[in-house]
């Protein structure tokens, strides 16, 4: 199945989804076709003035067009998801992926679709890591 | 690069005892059609689709739960994105967040291998919001 990963370019929730079996949707293969097929001289401003057009399908005409920039990148890819993974709390908030307000948008049109979705921390301990690691192989074993 | 290439992250977790050359090394000792440069973390490696997971499912052989992979949107030395060319990279610091962080998932990797049961684990939870407006109630006293 296709599991969307939040944070979306995440190595730890890319290689245990692909580790238990799934096919993660990630921030970096969007990108990847991006980088082959366009000529693009600043990333990671990887977008086109056709992206923020395409990201009104996700945001309204009055939001920011950062976030809609970036909803182009990230709405295909929760269109696709069959289920979700978030992880919350990512210390980090810079970055490209740091744009909270598109972050928030992210989970809400997540939440619209009423697919499978598994919340969960970012681990500060071995006990949280554990309890994270052992919810996680449990979500994923029973999407299949 | 074409759609059937794809380029990967291979990361080492801290606490392993293998070194991002020794894995060049082995990937070199694969045979495989790839490209490899190695890192601070691990390896980048770069080739056909089929060709860099092999790599990556042999790879992890070595030492299954403490290397982990993920794609890469650029491919190896891309002047678009290469630190010699850009100065540091946007997106290194969840990289190093996430790196220092899989001495933790190591664990959990091990005890979902044992079949452990989870420890129990409760953050405490966010004050309430009526909580809030006592405490700033008695503040304005």
């Amino acid at each position: 199945m296709k599991v969307l990963i939040v944070p979306p370019n995440s190595l730890i929730l890319f290689d245990l989804v692909e580790r238990f079996g799934h096919e993660p949707l990630s921030v970096m293969g969007a990108l990847q076709e991006r980088i082959e097929n366009r000529e693009i001289e600043s990333p990671p401003m990887n977008i086109t003035v056709d992206d923020v057009k395409k990201g009104l399908k996700y945001a309204g005409i009055e939001v920011p067009s950062g976030i809609r920039g970036r909803l182009a990148v990230y709405g295909p890819l929760i269109d696709q998801a069959e289920a979700a993974v978030i992880m919350e709390d990512a210390p980090f908030m810079f970055g490209c992926v740091g744009c909270a307000r598109t972050n928030e948008m992210m989970k809400l049109l997540i939440r619209k679709r009423k697919i499978p979705i598994l919340e969960l921390d970012y681990p500060e301990n071995e006990d949280e890591a554990k309890a994270m690691v052992a919810k996680l192989k449990a979500f994923l074993e029973g999407l299949k | 690069m074409t759609a059937d290439h794809q380029t990967r992250y291979i990361v080492l977790a801290p606490d392993s005892e293998i070194t991002p050359d020794q894995l060049a090394r082995n990937i070199h000792a694969l045979g495989l059609d790839v490209v490899v440069k190695e890192t601070c973390f691990g390896v980048v490696v770069s080739g056909k689709n089929d060709e860099v997971k092999r790599t990556v499912n042999e790879v992890r052989k070595l030492d299954p739960n403490r290397i982990f992979s993920k794609v890469r949107g650029f491919p190896v030395g891309d002047q678009r994105r290469c630190r010699a060319h850009k100065g540091s990279r946007p997106g290194f610091a969840q990289l190093e967040k996430e790196w220092k962080d899989l001495v933790l998932i190591e664990k959990g990797l091990q005890c979902a291998e044992r079949g452990e049961r989870p420890p129990e684990c409760k953050r405490p939870s966010k004050m309430p919001v009526s909580d809030l407006a006592k405490i700033c109630k008695e503040e304005c006293r």
